[in-house]
């Protein structure tokens, strides 16, 4: 049987309780990212809020590993906000998240809405000084006269408090919604990616970008593509790739030019002509792309398979896994329920041997590379009791319908998982459905 | 089949026009798509109003084959008959022959008796008025897209928005 992992839950939280909340849909999920070290898992929404979990783990006395993500920070990100000159309101959702590698004590993290990035840093306190000469413990200032010696205060421990501040607000750089921001292996620069232009930006300075990529037509009607989704190599701080609406992938060399307008690379895979219908140009849009870990490959996600390129293969991926290959006959109705525009993201695991992408009716794959094998599995409160191992579900596509089988017209379509990551290094994974969060993790005997 | 593509048509053009209302702006990247489609659907069914009306406007020596082999052939043989400007229309002429092949249980005999007029050719749909507060960009995307169904060769006023049944029996394709 193909059950080569088992995931059990660690967390389950509610983020939404649609009867107490005030505005049910800004608690759906829009992004989720694990930091470096796996320690911090942020999540953004679609209320501009960004709220980071942490890792705490314990020993069992089973000697069962079991990991625990709890809250550790909350904190408004983006507001809506309003361009005059263009009448337009501009959503305070969180399109993506990305973690700097930690340098101090503090952590730090970009986040960005359609239209401004900002720069994070989440900071612990965990003492406090005490003993002001001048001043009472409430702030009041003492009475001069009474002061007839030197205090100097201590530091004194206090209950952990963390803290997050905006460091930078990069604005006013992108004229289309942006899609994707990528920090770069210097640990200096990061770029971001609307559907036409891609901006290089220094981390200290907000007043400047470099645009570095535009493929904005001189005359808009002759548009055809626009630009999915970007990312930098994992370590060589010259190379980044971008995706287009026309399923093609675009490596490009920094070295080369300043406006890297001309690719180095272009990754295209012919059409096949037989899949071809009204719809084919929609479900090939790329909508995610990602490095893997060890820089050999990339990965795309299109609406119905994931792709492993190898960066020195342009003319085809090495790799073509089916995420819901059922989907194909329903193309009509998804494109009426606007279904066939929704953007999955792919992740890979810490050693690039799994990749993982969502589906519908909770569903999410995990697709082995290395022993060619994949499962289906659900994140859903029904079927995930505590410590219990996640049962691989079946789609029956058609004809005799098994027992334990769910047939594509019972699938529910409102149940999207768009977001996935893995843990860097442990196979801990987190999903969102639409507004939960899922954190499992593989059980070990 | 141009059933089919007229309903996709339609629905390509109210999903444009619903995507202006939108909170957060003009979503650029599923407008293109939105009238990418459109303009497949579009050519699709234009292409196959023109054969209809090619069809009857046949001269009797050619009119046995053409009725005959009937709307497979006719997609085949369409380069013929189409004028230069037309055939600049559809782009997509393999799909068609595929297409034509499972969707020709269509009665084309109802449509063959419609006098061929430039309001046959026009789909009936289109808004007579477009909302003032565009930005310069989605105008001229738009209009490109929506208001130009014939190659921007005539200036004619587009057909003013008439009820159109969507609510249909869903096709899978």
């Amino acid at each position: 049987d193909m059950n080569f992992c088992s995931y059990r839950p660690a967390l389950y939280r509610n983020l939404t309780d649609v009867s107490v909340s005030a505005r049910p849909t800004a608690d759906i999920i829009s992004t989720v990212e694990f930091n470096h070290s796996g320690e911090l898992l942020a999540t953004g929404d679609k209320g501009g809020r960004v709220v980071i979990f942490q890792q705490e783990t314990e020993n069992k006395s089973q000697s069962q590993w079991r990991s625990e993500y709890n809250v550790y920070s909350t904190f408004q990100s983006h507001e809506p906000e309003f361009d005059y000159l263009k009448s337009l309101e501009i959503e305070e959702k969180i399109n993506k998240i990305r973690w700097l590698p930690q340098k101090n004590a503090a952590q730090f993290l970009l986040s960005t809405n359609d239209k401004t990035i900002k720069l994070w840093k989440i900071s612990e306190r965990d003492k406090r000084p005490e003993g002001y000469n001048l001043k009472e413990e409430d702030g009041r200032y003492r009475d001069a006269a009474t002061i007839t010696t030197l205090r100097v205060p201590v530091f004194r421990p206090m209950d952990l408090m963390v803290e997050a501040s905006p460091r930078r607000v990069f604005a006013n750089a992108h004229t289309y919604h942006i899609n994707s921001i990528s920090v770069n292996s210097d640990n200096e620069t990061y770029l971001s990616a609307d559907d036409l232009r891609i901006n290089l930006w220094h981390l200290e300075i907000t007043d400047r970008s470099f645009n570095i990529v535009d493929i904005k037509p001189a005359n808009m009607e002759e548009l055809t593509e626009v630009i999915t989704a970007a990312e930098f190599h994992p370590h060589q701080c010259n190379t980044f790739v971008y995706s287009s609406s026309k399923g093609t992938i675009r490596l490009c060399d920094m070295r080369a030019s300043a406006l890297c307008d001309k690719h180095s690379k272009l990754f295209e895979e012919p059409e096949d002509p037989s899949n071809r219908s009204f719809f084919s140009e929609i479900i090939s849009s790329i909508s995610d792309v990602k490095f893997s870990h060890n820089g050999r490959y990339m990965m795309t996600r299109d609406y119905l398979s994931v792709k492993i390129w190898d960066l020195n293969m342009e003319n085809r991926p090495v790799e073509t896994y089916q995420v819901h290959e059922y989907l194909r006959s329903k193309l009509c109705s998804l494109y009426e329920n606007d279904c066939i525009f929704d953007k999955f993201e792919c992740c890979w695991n810490g050693n690039d041997s799994v990749v993982m992408t969502g589906s519908y009716n909770n569903f999410f794959r995990m697709l082995d590379r290395s022993q060619r094998r994949d499962v289906t599995l659900e994140a859903s409160r029904e079927s995930c009791k505590p410590r219990q191992v996640l049962k691989p579900r079946r789609v029956c596509a058609g004809g005799k319908r098994k027992k334990d089988e769910i047939s594509v017209d019972s699938l529910d379509f409102n149940k999207k998982i768009l977001h996935t990551a893995w843990h860097p290094q442990e196979n801990i994974i987190a999903v969102a459905t639409t507004n939960n969060l899922y954190i499992f993790q593989e059980k070990v005997n | 089949m141009d059933v089919e593509a007229k309903r996709i048509m339609a629905l390509s053009i109210s999903k444009l026009y619903s995507l202006r209302t939108q909170r957060g702006g003009l979503c650029l990247h599923r407008s293109l798509l939105l009238s990418m489609t459109m303009r497949a659907a579009r050519d699709i069914y234009h292409t196959a109003q023109l054969l209809r009306d090619a069809e009857e406007e046949q001269v009797v020596p050619c009119a046995p084959d053409a009725a005959i082999e009937e709307p497979m052939e006719i997609s085949k043989d369409s380069p013929q008959t189409l004028t230069p400007k037309e055939v600049a229309m559809k782009h997509q002429e393999p799909k068609e022959t595929v297409e034509d092949d499972k969707e020709n249980q269509c009665a084309s005999e109802r449509h063959s008796r419609k006098r061929r007029s430039k309001t046959a050719i026009e789909p009936d749909f289109l808004p007579l008025k477009k909302a003032k507060m565009d930005t310069d960009e989605e105008k001229q995307h738009l209009q490109g897209e929506v208001l130009r169904t014939n190659n921007g060769n005539s200036c004619r006023q587009a057909e003013t928005l008439t009820a159109f049944p969507t609510n249909r029996a869903v096709v899978a394709c």
